[in-house]
């Protein structure tokens, strides 16, 4: 389906701790986001920062007649999601989306039944939300890893909580500092798991998946290749365009050459990317 | 032709050397893919003409991420001109484009003088291409690595060559990097070349003060956007003052008032490019706004504007 550029307006700028934020903006005439696609979004029609930026679609909700409510979970780290947080209710910005292709996992061939573990790396945890209302609406039992360095990092905990707990798994936390759940990484948390599971009566899941820093979602690849499980990652490049224009998303593959993160990706399998 | 109201409606159909335009409003090589993929985000048909990715003999990858950087109004790119080659691009792209209003023109390079000729001759026989853009900011391999673009010799050498394999308009797009972009115009007018546009994007680089490293893979980028406009609209004065051949503008395009500056520079038409990552139709609203402005100003046609700033009041 084509993704049109709509215009939206913007009904709710959420401060969250450490400069986290979520954006509920209206829009005409998107389409329903699929798990792990997302939108090129921009503060507002100036010119500073030039390019828009690409945020996954945390949540989404119809609103009347050909209308999404879309909810944006961010943090500042630069000009652009400066300029998105400082957005005022009521303010038009452009949306352009759903773009890009989402975990394949969750269509109709996907793996059915086993449970699942969705690991997510501080601000990562936005490319998840979809994910886990898919799982938990299909009955799919996941546990979501949820690490970051500090607690205030773990934004939106409570509802990973909810819709893990729904789904017959739960949430696990890591922190690096020790400030909320387990201290140490949430690699480390998830090796543990399947560990103690491969111990005893085998596999501990049948799937990953995961979004978060390179490093952890690296991290996760490995551990699922030593395990046997098979997972998918919802990358993050710099992008241009976001649709396949501009050729700068590259992400290197480990069967050579690349594939564009906002066309073929951004969820690849982790088998299919040179970590 | 009227509108509703009876009003006239400004014809902005311009002519480029042998191109005959529907309108001044083109899309860039680079940032139009090979047209097809802004089909479902943009009106095409309303395009004056697009302008496809480099292409090459073979496919190329492209460089290794980190390819691009966001700059103060504009980018750096490295893409490394990934392509799908230009037999895939004749087979399977071009017919889709056959037959719409806007002219195809397809953009070109080499890493010698053979692979031009060779690119210039197999687009040849193909109604549906209007004309070929050359892009000479690429090493030539048998020159010690030197751009095409960089030397009046190489450059006019190569243009006489490409313009006996092919009876098509050639265009050769000039790169900024360079002392004097107009000699090199004068080069390539020299060699046979029928439209010049101009410029290519700027050598630039961007370091991340994090990491400490530079942004790109290759250090080096090529800078476009905004940041460009005023640099690439005085290389465009210079070229249509001191080359006797149409000029076409690149650099930064995104307003109307953008386009009106290239024209009134000396160009005859002008390219997008940048702008349209920020928003794909981009150059559909500077056909509307460019209609709307001329209208309202009474400018009967597109040509009366191109070079009235050099003009004696």
């Amino acid at each position: 389906m084509a993704a049109l550029d709509s215009r939206g307006k913007v009904l709710e700028v959420r401060a969250l701790p450490l400069q986290h934020f979520l954006l509920r903006i209206r829009v005409a005439g998107m389409e329903p986001a699929a798990p792990g696609q997302f939108v090129m979004v921009a503060g507002a029609n100036q010119v500073e920062p030039y390019l828009r930026r690409a945020f996954s679609v945390y949540d989404q909700e119809p609103a009347g007649t050909g209308a999404l409510t879309i909810s944006l979970l961010g943090k500042v780290i630069g000009r652009g999601t400066a300029a998105l947080a400082a957005c005022l209710p009521g303010q038009d910005v452009p949306v352009l989306g759903p773009l890009g292709r989402g975990f394949h996992s969750m269509g109709a061939n996907g793996p059915r039944g086993g449970r699942a573990a969705v690991v997510a790396g501080g601000i990562g945890s936005a490319g998840l939300g979809l994910l886990a209302q898919a799982l938990a609406r299909e009955g799919r039992p996941f546990d979501f890893y949820y690490g970051g360095r500090s607690a205030d990092d773990l934004v939106e905990a409570e509802e990973f909580q909810r819709l893990s707990e729904r789904s017959g798994g739960r949430l696990l936390r890591t922190t690096e500092d020790g400030t909320a759940g387990a201290r140490g990484l949430v690699t480390e948390a998830l090796a543990a798991t399947l560990e103690a599971g491969a111990a005893q009566a085998g596999s501990a899941y049948e799937a990953l998946y995961t979004c978060g820093p390179h490093g952890l979602m690296a991290a996760v690849a490995r551990i699922a290749v030593e395990h046997g499980i098979e997972g998918e990652a919802a990358m993050e490049t710099p992008m241009g365009c976001g649709y396949g224009a501009c050729l700068g998303c590259a992400v290197e593959l480990e069967e050579g050459g690349y594939a564009l993160c906002c066309r073929q990706g951004p969820v690849f399998n982790l088998r299919e990317v040179a970590w | 032709m009227t509108t509703d109201a009876g009003a006239p409606v400004t014809d902005l159909s311009t002519r480029v050397g042998p191109l005959r335009l529907q309108n001044p409003i083109l899309t860039a090589s680079g940032t139009f893919g090979y047209g097809l993929e802004f089909a479902e985000r943009a009106d095409l048909r309303r395009l004056g003409g697009l302008v496809t990715k480099g292409l090459s003999l073979e496919p190329l990858a492209g460089n290794p991420p980190v390819r691009i950087a966001e700059t103060r109004g504009g980018m750096l790119n490295s893409i490394g001109l990934q392509n799908i080659g230009v037999e895939r691009f004749l087979n399977d792209v071009l017919p889709g484009l056959t037959g719409l209003p806007p002219k195809v023109i397809v953009n070109l390079f080499g890493y010698d003088q053979d692979d031009y000729v060779r690119l210039a001759e197999r687009v040849d026989p193909h109604p549906g291409v209007a004309a070929v853009e050359l892009n000479v900011s690429c090493p030539n391999v048998s020159k010690g690595g030197i751009e095409f673009g960089h030397d009046p010799e190489i450059l006019c050498g190569l243009v006489r060559r490409v313009r006996s394999a092919t009876g098509k308009p050639v265009i050769v797009k000039l790169s900024p990097n360079v002392t004097s972009p107009a000699a090199l115009g004068q080069a390539a007018s020299a060699g046979g070349a029928d439209i010049l546009s101009a410029v290519n994007t700027f050598v630039g680089m961007a370091i991340d003060t994090n990491t400490r490293r530079p942004v790109l893979s290759t250090v080096r980028g090529g800078l476009s956007g905004p940041a460009i406009k005023p640099l690439a609209l005085r290389i465009v004065w210079d070229v249509a003052r001191e080359v006797d051949l149409p000029v076409i503008g690149i650099g930064g395009v995104e307003t109307v008032d953008d386009v009106l500056e290239f024209l009134l520079a000396g160009a005859s038409a002008v390219q997008v490019g940048t702008a349209l990552f920020r928003d794909p139709r981009t150059a559909e609203r500077l056909v509307d706004g460019l209609r709307d402005r001329l209208q309202a100003e009474g400018v009967a046609s597109v040509g009366s504007l191109v070079g009235a700033a050099a003009r004696p009041r």
